[in-house]
């Protein structure tokens, strides 16, 4: 599969899901949207130390939405010989309903500002025989310089695609995209010992960033689990935590990027609600949404109902900038209309969030951070779970140290509980330095404090 | 289907495995007084495996045609010979196995068709309406039914040649109560494998919706408990969550081979006397844990495996090729959740037996501890370190339940908290069967069991 067949589905697509919009319309059913998702990848896995298996997927995935008398059908569907079937499906769907809301209907169509070329024609030349040889030269990595390192699952993909979205309002977009793919996942084994599971990953437009990147993400994998390996339970104490960039995105700042979300605002969910232009958050932090940017992987010029995106300050030094919209709750916030945060794809209906968040970095050296006084804990990860309408967060730290005096001593059976709203004002310092996650978020190292650590040993 | 899977593999001499698989999924949500979603996903396609050269290759299609799957059957054999350099272990054949054969229709399908769209539609708003006025204080309840339809044809060039029905229907109730700025939230929710009545056999819509609504009235007045190593009772979803995360995960063949904390202890006590743990792909002490599955997706009949036996470790999860690589038996476990994944070890419904006190006697019995009710999430770790969060934590205090407070995260060592059972009632549950396991690609599983006496780490302020 190269870029001039995707190139020929794609257009061949555009037409056939015109005509079946028009069709639509001539038939009664007015309003109509069908988002199209197309990937075709190659993928070499591992497991066990070992390659596992070699294979080769292609699919269509269409979501299909029907909007009739202020009601919403949706179908999603990868037949694509019964894809009227399905609008007529959807359109049933949407009458049987009786709980209209006429603020629910399809966007008109806006200019689409940002063009995006994301796929490398250099793609065109690899194939399943280069993800082997990226495959062999990870298990060699393995073997030379991690050899207590087990390699529970990985996975190498060449994956090229288009999502394209056509409604019977006029919106017409689409894009191409292209990548290099591979994620590894596993633990320190010796002898009896197991540490706990680490991953990372890395993706890119062409094989040169891949392979750089690919191999900066395997040694910190190697790094990380064997960090974990010989571990120890500790005490509980009270004090500072130290958020790498992956522990600050997933798990603390989800909780409050969540509480943005246009639908839980309008359900009251949200602790959010109302504080927009005030202070929410350490002066320290400020946070904005890029999508914008050409040079990063996640970056798209329309967004999931095919409207414009664009560059939106979230948070500027602690002051709440900005909510996150789709069309529906656009009209039930009253506003004139969406703020291009339509979140989704051809399998879910539209959502509202960030499409590729940044955090500004701060002015301390993280190398700083681990020197600090006292006693400190290091969170790698959290295994756990959060509450979206509290904010409240606990959960087992995954690979963490406690830093103390200069040392650096991995601790497992360590658990942390915290709220997320709190959290947000007791930030007591940024780095300069941070991670681009996925090749897409800048996300920096953060210093909090007042947290409850609870270990198990007696003190 | 299976006759045009078998005409698809021809005179393939090699194995070759063909799955075919068709699935539909509806789901309805209420929430605020409307129907705020409704969606129907299907599809469809054939998942096409074969073991060329030592080496698996997978490939898969959604066109269902006799030209598209012998193509896919190509594709894969490539991919198969390509990577074979490489894989330095490998299979060199696979063992024979308890196939499926003939045509498994499961319970409750024609109760599922022959309910309209408009009934389960009310079902959502009626509940959601009745429980937004309870109280003052409940911001939002969300009330969602959803049910999945599966239609599967297992054909493999050495004998499994079988095809296979099931729907698993789920109910849910979320709720956020708020007061003074605070917020709260409280679900419940139920899945089997089977029809509408087995769905609502001991719980009726409302009483789900009452059960989710009160937790987050209840607990807008808890404060999180003390944290530490403390002695709980735990209820038939957590016993669910513990065995599901802490235990089954690290007897998963494939997982044992990377060096989990299972590995080598077969034969070993790695619980008490009172610990007997089994997965099974049936539906043991009564129908419908949602986990339950005819066939495995090798077209494997799944059997009712026990892992640990009166605390001895006694087996691990197999599908095909580990089963040959241990020299025993696959077990049924190995799951695909649709055409276009590779099957993996997975479990199905993962119980404890239950043992012969009752839940009274065992609070009587506490002097100091907590009774943990109300499964969220789980993990665990190689390590056998597990967590998983609860949703309310009630004080027990010389024999009596006092404060209910805030549930929060539970930790462990998976052997440990085995060793430390000490009490196990003869109530018993299925209470996970709304969930899904994540391992890559998710699984519908259950789990459950008694109440169960033991010692973790409890996460508090």
């Amino acid at each position: 599969m190269d870029r001039h067949s995707i190139e020929k589905r794609l257009n061949d697509q555009k037409d056939l899901l015109s005509n079946l919009v028009k069709k639509a319309k001539s038939n009664g059913i007015d309003q109509v949207e069908i988002y199209s998702s197309y990937g075709y990848s190659e993928d070499v896995s591992l497991e066990k130390n070992d390659l596992n298996n070699c294979t080769a997927t292609e699919e269509n995935m269409f979501g299909i939405r029907v909007i009739a008398e202020g009601n919403q059908g949706f179908i999603i569907s990868n037949h694509i010989p019964s894809l009227y079937e399905s609008i007529e499906e959807a359109y049933s769907l949407a009458k049987s309903q009786s709980t209209p809301d006429f603020d629910l209907c399809l966007p008109d169509p806006e200019t689409i500002r940002a063009v995006f070329n994301q796929y490398d024609d250099s793609l065109d030349k690899l194939g399943i025989e280069d993800l082997v040889a990226s495959a062999k030269e990870a298990l060699g990595w393995r073997n030379d310089l991690y050899s207590k390192v087990n390699i529970d699952s990985g996975d190498f993909s060449l994956s090229k695609g288009y999502k394209l979205i056509v409604s019977s309002k006029g919106v017409m977009a689409h894009e191409l995209g292209a990548e290099l793919s591979a994620s590894v996942m596993g633990m320190g084994v010796d002898g009896d010992l197991v540490g706990s599971f680490d991953y990372d990953s890395a993706s890119g437009f062409n094989k040169d960033q891949f392979q750089t990147l690919w191999k900066k993400a395997f040694l910190n994998f190697g790094d990380k689990c064997m960090g974990a390996l010989y571990a120890k339970p500790i005490s509980g104490f009270q004090g500072k935590v130290l958020l790498p960039p992956d522990a600050v995105y997933s798990f603390f700042l989800g909780l409050f990027i969540g509480s943005l979300n246009g639908t839980s605002l309008r359900k009251g969910k949200s602790k959010m609600a109302g504080k927009l232009g005030e202070k929410v958050a350490s002066s320290l932090l400020s946070i904005w949404d890029d999508p914008t940017n050409s040079g990063l992987m996640g970056s798209t010029g329309f967004d999931r109902e095919g409207l414009p995106t664009a560059r939106k300050p979230v948070l500027t030094e602690g002051v709440l900038n900005t909510y996150f919209y789709n069309t529906y709750e656009a009209k039930k916030a009253g506003l004139p209309k969406s703020n291009g945060s339509a979140t989704g794809g051809a399998q879910s209906l539209p959502g509202c969030g960030p499409k590729q968040l940044q955090i500004a970095p701060g002015t301390s050296s993280k190398d700083e951070f681990f020197k600090l006084p006292g006693r400190t804990l290091f969170v790698n990860r959290i295994s756990g779970t959060k509450d979206g309408a509290s904010g409240d967060f606990s959960g087992v730290i995954k690979g963490g140290y406690v830093l103390e005096n200069g040392a650096k001593i991995p601790v497992r059976e360590v658990q942390i509980v915290g709220n997320a709203f709190d959290a947000l004002n007791q930030i007591e310092a940024i780095s300069k330095e941070g991670e681009l996650l996925g090749e897409s978020s800048f996300v920096p190292y953060m210093l909090l404090d007042g947290f409850t650590i609870t270990g198990v040993t007696e003190n | 289907m299976r006759d045009l899977l078998k005409e698809c593999l021809g005179e393939e001499s090699g194995f070759v495995e063909l799955r075919y698989h068709h699935k539909e999924s509806r789901s309805f949500f209420a929430e605020r007084g409307r129907v705020e979603s409704t969606a129907l996903r299907k599809r469809t396609g054939v998942g096409v495996r074969v073991l060329e050269a030592g080496t698996w290759g997978f490939a898969s299609t959604s066109e269902i045609s006799k030209f598209s799957i012998q193509n896919a059957i190509q594709v894969a054999k490539k991919a198969a010979r390509l990577s074979s350099a490489l894989r330095k272990d490998k299979i060199p054949n696979l063992p024979k196995a308890n196939f499926a054969i003939g045509d498994f229709i499961g319970k409750g399908i024609e109760d599922f068709r022959g309910r309209s769209v408009e009934e389960k539609l009310k079902l959502v708003l009626d509940i959601q309406n009745a429980a937004a006025k309870q109280s003052a204080k409940l911001q939002s309840v969300g009330c969602g039914y959803s049910e999945i339809y599966e239609e599967k044809a297992i054909v493999t060039t050495d004998g499994a040649d079988s095809f296979f029905t099931m729907v698993r229907p789920e109910f849910r109730v979320s709720a956020v109560a708020k007061e003074d700025g605070k917020m709260e939230s409280g679900s419940h929710s139920i899945g089997v494998t089977g029809g509408w009545d087995c769905l609502f056999r001991s719980q009726s819509p409302t009483e789900i919706s009452d059960e989710a609504c009160k937790t987050a009235v209840d607990l807008l007045s808890s404060i999180l408990p003390d944290g530490g190593l403390s002695t709980v009772i735990l209820s038939p979803s957590i016993v669910g969550l513990l065995v599901h995360e802490a235990i089954g995960h690290t007897v998963e063949a494939d997982f044992v081979l990377s060096g989990s904390v299972a590995q080598g202890k077969i034969g070993h006590r790695v619980g008490s006397d009172l610990v007997t743990l089994c997965d099974s792909g049936y539906s043991e002490y009564y129908e419908g844990a949602g986990g339950s599955i005819p066939v495995d997706d090798e077209g494997v009949i799944p059997t009712n495996t026990v892992i640990i036996k009166n605390g001895i470790l006694s087996s691990y999860l197999h599908n095909r090729e580990t089963a040959e690589r241990f020299g025993v038996a696959p077990t049924g476990s190995a799951r695909a959740w649709e055409y276009g994944d590779v099957p993996l070890i997975r479990m199905r419904n993962t119980f404890l037996m239950p043992g012969d006190s009752s839940l009274e006697e065992m609070i009587a019995n506490t002097k100091d501890g907590y009774y943990l009710d109300g499964a969220k999430n789980g993990q665990a770790d190689a390590t056998g370190e597990f967590m998983f969060a609860v949703q309310k934590a009630y004080r027990i205090q010389n024999g009596k339940i006092t404060d209910l407070l805030k549930g929060v995260t539970v930790s462990g060592l998976a052997f440990d908290v085995l060793q430390n059972v000490d009490m196990v009632s003869k109530e018993f549950k299925w209470d996970l069967g709304s969930g899904h396991c994540g391992k890559g690609q998710p699984a519908k599983v259950d789990a459950g069991g008694p109440y169960v006496r033991t010692k973790v780490l409890l996460g508090g302020k």
